[in-house]
């Protein structure tokens, strides 16, 4: 991991032309098989690529739903570079979002703020959400700094105990569950009330587009400052590199891996109340749906840059809705548009090598 | 399931059968003539003539960078001799790689085990031996055989992961000795063991020659080679100074070859120092003789102005260490370090030195003892603490320890002091390119702006950056150097010395850990002698002291 971050740090925000063109090509090409493999397996392709652009971007509201993916991977992403300058690898973001989604809808549910004024509906079960993420995360970093363990394999097996949680919240009536009123009550919560939902940049509900945009943004140019510029970034950087000598130098290591892990989990959380917050308005199980994952992948494919995230982050979502929409629309198998994702993700990986040895070379 | 009691060493009449392939009495097992090795420019082996015979045990003696490894890893084929001859058993010899070596019947030990730690003993010597269908049963009776020709006990059942460092090397000796090996080389054997393991170590290498096998054995202990070495070779430099038969050496003479060269041109800056500290060797004869009841000890002791003992800059009070395998490193080590005082502690490496330097570091902590910096107890201190304290830490590891090498020289320089560069949490660079700029030029940092990458530097820059870290501390009361000349070169080890000697003149107590005696002779006060974690003594740094501080470094008390 350090060789990515090094990367990123000497590189900076300045891209080389071969790192636009290589990735061009290889989503091209990989675009390519794809339609070739649905083709192989009966698919119509003009019936895929038409319902593929009709749902990734065919209409604002299209364009608004791929938006709100890109900022909750985007949010993923973030929080996965953070932790990455300091060395530190969180493949926690799916439980991150259920504990974020868990929080935001109990304290929009039961917390009685539906009618606190002054933005206070949203912005109380938004904090409640992050913050309980953000305890999710730093757990990881206490269990690192105390029994040595591996945050890779503390962050992943929190996943499941999240996921598992978000579970048993909606299936007990005790928990989220809705009430039952009938036999056929689905395992879900109550819907949170319109007062506790995001607002919508237009207010136009054909363009769903919601604040958590400027949010994200607003964020990610944050993120940049302190990665790039802060003293807090710096000695991430530091421990990342060399934590012994960061440890000598003076710098509270432990303090920082349970802290930065901390914020990594705050990020997740906040993309996951923004999903449950501005696009499903009810807890389910699975209703994290592997963005945790996929913002892993943003974060991975980013390579320790923010406007990498940004782009990646955006392009998922639209390559997400557009996924979606070819299975609903063109009958594409559900696992065929899953291998498209990942080919691209490889080609993707692959080109950054590329891009290196180009640059090497140069 | 046999025994649990694994690799210990059986009662010494078990050990009688002679089996390994005997040469002809007196014959040379092993000879070579006029070997040198050159990596590039640098000779590490030159025109080295040895032989080794059966049933002997030939010490190899000398310090680090010797060439004492070199040579070893030339017999066993991991290099080629760039000129030379080697015959072994009377036949040329010349091994292309380690493969070669041992099926020509040499067997090497390294210093670091080649076993599978999460396998048993049995799989871990089947490796690489093993064809079609495993025979675990008779092989483990084979394994058991073996070792007990030697006197060891095997358990070949045993995981190796659950063996101490002590059995485990024991293994590999038994993994050498199941190939029948006329020669065996010991590379460091004892670097890696607890001190109460070696005795018995020492005896199984007994054993093996006994039974008719020729040993080479790489140390630079001396307790060591005294107890089992029937010839020693001397290696400085890459030559073979002397080759002294043990019986009736004069292990004084030895201690002198190894340690006590010349100030020739190599050496200028050491030279240097013995010249510039030559006053307060004078000062120091003529108080002495002034004072003819006082001893030299106590004269020296005494810095440029009388100090009360509470006064100390540093005070380390009977600090003990025990490493992860429970083995005691350091043993009640109690120093005390007056402001504008240099104490050095010499001895050979490996006998806790590197412990130390981590626990006054704040990377370690000892198992008992305290430690103070003037009134304040540093005993539990987190690195942070020591620093806030005035303790300026010249690491023994810059890579590891001393500086985040992918940095950049001004991040280096301003880690520690990261606060004084910040506002409103942001880094202003310019100002620590400013500070960085500063210090490059006082401390003469070569090759080097503010933004160029710590490891692009070379050794002695890196050090000075590290120092000008460390001593630029406001208020600076103690320094603790551990090697800090290692791997430099003659100008670069000259500004290390002014360095460290304008921080004792500022009133800082400096502690200077070094291997290398000429250095501490020439820049501390006194010296304190460890051995195996424990101080055997402490001198007054004068060149007349150098032999009975050598004596101390191979623990004969003085």
């Amino acid at each position: 991991m350090s060789s990515t971050s090094t990367f990123a740090a000497r590189s900076g925000i300045r891209i080389p032309a071969p790192a636009l063109v290589i990735p061009l090509v290889a989503i091209v090409a990989s675009f390519a098989v794809g339609f070739a493999l649905m083709d192989v397996t009966g698919s119509s392709i003009s019936d895929a690529i038409a319902a593929f652009a009709q749902g990734a971007f065919g209409s604002p509201y299209a364009i608004g739903t791929s938006l709100n993916r890109a900022i909750a991977l985007g949010l993923v992403g973030l929080g996965f570079i953070l932790a990455e300058r300091a060395n530190l690898i969180n493949v926690g973001g799916e439980g991150q979002i259920a504990m974020g989604g868990i929080f935001a809808t109990a304290v929009a549910l039961y917390g009685g703020v539906a009618g606190l004024p002054f933005g206070l509906s949203v912005l109380l079960p938004v904090l409640a959400g992050t913050l309980a993420a953000a305890a999710w995360g730093a757990l990881a970093g206490l269990m690192k700094i105390r029994f040595g363990t591996n945050e890779v394999i503390s962050t992943l097996l929190l996943n499941f105990i999240a996921l598992l949680l978000v579970y048993w919240s909606v299936q007990s009536v005790h928990l989220l569950r809705q009430p039952a009123t009938f036999a056929g009550t689905l395992p879900q919560s109550l819907s949170v009330p319109d007062s506790t939902e995001l607002p919508l940049l237009t207010g136009d509900p054909s363009d769903p587009i919601h604040i958590g945009a400027v949010v994200a943004i607003i964020l990610a140019i944050i993120t940049a400052i302190v990665l790039r510029r802060s003293a807090f970034g710096l000695k991430l950087k530091a421990i990342g590199l060399n934590p012994l000598a960061s440890r000598r130098a003076g710098i509270r290591t432990n303090l920082l891996t349970v802290l930065v892990l901390g914020l990594s989990g705050a990020f997740g959380g906040l993309a996951g109340t923004m999903m449950l917050l501005g696009n499903q308005d009810y807890l389910t199980a699975g209703f994290s749906s592997g963005y945790g994952f996929d913002g892993l992948v943003v974060g991975l494919l980013s390579r320790g840059s923010v406007l990498g995230v940004v782009a990646v982050a955006i392009f998922f979502g639209f390559l997400r809705s557009g996924g979606i929409s070819m299975q609903i629309a063109a009958h594409v198998p559900a696992a065929l548009v899953t291998i498209v994702q990942g080919i691209i993700v490889v080609a993707i990986a692959g080109s950054a090598i590329l891009i290196d040895r180009t640059s090497r070379r140069a | 399931m046999a025994a649990r009691s694994s690799l210990a060493i059986a009662s010494s009449e078990a050990a009688t059968a002679p089996s390994v392939p005997r040469a002809a009495a007196r014959d040379e097992v092993l000879e070579l003539v006029g070997i040198t090795k050159s990596f590039g420019s640098l000779t590490a082996v030159a025109d080295v003539s040895l032989a080794v015979r059966a049933g002997e045990v030939l010490c190899l003696l000398g310090e680090n960078g010797a060439g004492k490894s070199t040579l070893c890893n030339m017999i066993f084929g991991v290099y080629r001799p760039t000129t030379g001859l080697m015959h072994l058993v009377g036949a040329p010899y010349a091994p292309a790689d380690p493969k070669t070596a041992l099926e020509a019947g040499v067997g090497m030990v390294h210093q670091h085990f080649s076993v599978v730690p999460s396998m048993s003993v049995v799989d871990n010597l089947l490796l690489g031996r093993s064809r079609g269908v495993l025979k675990r049963t008779a092989f483990a009776d084979e394994i058991e055989a073996r070792a007990a020709e030697f006197g060891l006990k095997v358990d070949p059942w045993r995981i190796v992961k659950e063996m101490s460092v002590g059995e485990r090397q024991r293994l590999e000796i038994v993994k050498c000795l199941m190939a029948r090996p006329r020669l065996l080389l010991l590379d460091e054997p004892t670097a890696v063991l607890p001190p109460e393991e070696i005795g018995s170590f020492l005896d199984v290498c007994r054993r093996i020659a006994d039974s008719g096998g020729a040993l080479i054995l790489v140390t630079h202990k001396l307790a060591e080679v005294a107890k089992i070495a029937d010839r020693t070779a001397i290696l400085r430099s890459g030559r073979i100074v002397d080759t002294v038969p043990m019986r009736g050496a004069n292990m004084k003479s030895i201690v002198q070859d190894m340690i006590g060269r010349e100030l020739g041109a190599a050496d200028a800056a050491v030279g240097l120092d013995l010249a510039e500290t030559g006053e307060r060797v004078g000062s120091t004869a003529r108080v002495a003789s002034e004072n003819p009841g006082a001893t030299a000890f106590a004269a020296a002791a005494t810095p440029e102005s009388a100090r009360s003992r509470s006064a100390d800059a540093l005070q380390i009070d009977a600090l003990s260490y025990r490493d992860r395998n429970g083995a005691l490193r350091l043993n009640e080590i109690t120093i005390q370090v007056r402001p504008g005082e240099i104490i050095g502690v010499a001895g050979v490496e490996g006998n806790g030195q590197t412990e130390l330097g981590l626990i006054l570091a704040g990377i370690e902590r000892p198992s008992s003892g305290r430690w103070f910096v003037g009134d304040h107890e540093m005993t539990d201190a987190t690195p942070r603490q020591i620093t806030a304290a005035g303790v300026g830490i010249v690491p023994e590891d810059r890579h590891a320890v001393g500086a985040v090498v992918d940095m950049t020289v001004a991040d280096n320089l301003c880690l520690q002091n990261l606060k004084h560069y910040v506002r409103f949490g942001l880094v202003r660079r310019s100002a620590m390119t400013a500070a960085a700029e500063d210090l490059i030029g006082r401390y003469d940092v070569r090759g080097a702006g503010p933004q160029t990458r710590f490891a692009s530097l070379s050794g002695g820059n890196q050090q000075k950056v590290v120092l000008a870290r460390e001593l630029t501390l406001d208020p600076l009361t103690v320094l603790i150097a551990a090697q800090p000349t290692r791997g430099l070169d003659v100008g670069a080890v000259e500004t290390v010395y002014g360095h460290i000697r304008s921080a004792c003149k500022r009133g800082a107590g400096v502690l200077l850990i070094s291997s290398e005696l000429d250095e501490l002779i020439a820049v501390s006060h006194r010296i304190a002698v460890i051995y195996r974690g424990r101080i055997m003594g402490e001198l007054p740094a004068l060149p007349s002291n150098r032999e009975a501080i050598g004596a101390l470094m191979s623990g004969n008390a003085a």
